[in-house]
């Protein structure tokens, strides 16, 4: 019975080539090459707990990625370890079906959202982009500052005095969420670039020392982009917030 | 996850906020951002003879990130430029029992420490250079 289950598993097809945690099996210690489930117990296996999140969902390390692939891959392994077959399975099996799951669904919810990818990417790559602090220009800093000192006087104004003084702040915040919104636009723009550039550059086989510079080169690049473009959008939502 | 008691108390009663003029003598300005969260946090002090005789702050970000420069600023006070200098963020973390994922509050709040010294440090130098330059065309 329990064998018979397991086996009719709908996944049980889905690619082996997750790296496990060990060659063998954890409970009858029998050979278990990349095997999901153990052929002798039927036991299921936990996977790697160094696995990236790319490898894990079967995804080549770029920036623009196949969402088809990757949800189908995503649902398929998610069939094959998720908590609910191991129900009636022991202790042991439960808790690694679990603790499979939650690395699938780590790397599906960091994988799926853009951003978070990119984020990602530059936490794996680390490297010498990781040291390198990114200090946004004075510039961005002292006009984010200013506008957030006058969305300040704006709701501390009250509606009843000053109309000129609210009108004339409200006037200014709005066209500063205007030109605001386009930079964001402008460098979320760069950022594409950068992804690709970055795909590019995997894309060419084999890496050498200049093909690695290049490489953090774009990480740096992107480190920067992503942290310019958490300011202004959380400027953008202020604004939004008060000046519609 | 839970603010501890003296985040709360910093948060509601934040203690010198406001600011000086940039231009003013003796006033140091750090103006610093944490590029995971998108804070912004605007530090100033104001020196006479050598000592922090004021402080104020800015800032826009989370309950941790306020409390973290209300509490530098209050520590501001009193000390004289090196001994502002060494005022560390694990400090800051370990007054307002900072949970780990809002350490970085209290690292933005060392930085703007620092960037308002360096602030002031460059003005002094710079004034003392333009006094020398007046004595010297005088003389």
């Amino acid at each position: 019975m329990d064998a018979s289950q397991t086996t009719d598993s709908p996944a049980r097809d889905v690619h082996r080539d997750l790296p496990m945690a060990s060659s063998m099996c954890w409970h009858c210690q029998s050979e278990v090459p990349g095997e999901y489930f153990c052929s002798r117990c039927v036991k299921v296996q936990p996977l790697s707990k160094e696995l990236d999140y790319f490898t894990c969902l079967n995804l080549p390390r770029t920036l623009n990625l196949d969402d088809k692939a990757l949800e189908e891959t995503f649902y398929a392994l998610s069939r094959t370890f998720h908590p609910d077959y191991f129900a009636t399975k022991d202790e042991s099996e439960q808790s690694i079906s679990l603790g499979n799951t939650a690395l699938l669904n780590a790397a599906y919810q960091t994988l799926k959202d853009p951003i978070r990818r990119v984020e990602y990417l530059i936490r794996l790559e680390a490297g010498s982009a990781r040291t390198v602090q990114t200090s946004p220009p004075a510039d961005l800093l002292n006009e984010i500052l200013e506008i957030q000192e006058d969305i300040e006087t704006l709701r501390s104004l009250s509606p009843e005095e000053s109309s000129g003084q609210r009108q004339a702040l409200h006037t200014k915040l709005r066209d500063d969420r205007g030109m605001l919104a386009e930079r964001q636009a402008r460098l979320e723009a760069c950022l594409s670039e950068q992804c690709q550039r970055w795909d590019d550059l995997q894309a060419d086989a084999g890496e050498d020392a200049r093909i690695r510079a290049q490489k953090d080169e774009v990480l740096k690049d992107l480190r920067e982009l992503l942290s310019h473009r958490t300011y202004i959008r959380n400027t953008v939502h202020d604004l939004a917030e008060i000046v519609g | 996850m839970a603010y501890s008691d003296k985040v709360i108390d910093h948060y509601n009663n934040p203690r010198n906020v406001g600011s000086f003029k940039k231009e003013e003598e003796g006033v140091g300005t750090g103006i610093v951002g944490a590029p995971e969260c998108g804070d912004v946090m605007k530090l100033q002090i104001k020196v006479e003879q050598d000592t922090i005789v004021d402080a104020r702050f800015k800032t826009f970000g989370c309950g941790s990130a306020i409390a973290s420069s209300s509490l530098a600023t209050e520590w501001l006070k009193g000390k004289t430029v090196h001994e502002a200098g060494g005022i560390k963020n694990t400090d800051i973390v370990q007054e307002l029992n900072l949970p780990p994922v809002k350490i970085h509050c209290s690292v933005l709040a060392e930085d703007a420490i620092k960037a308002a010294l360096n602030d002031y440090q460059k003005k002094a130098a710079h004034e003392s250079e333009t006094e020398k330059t007046a004595t010297s065309a005088g003389a």
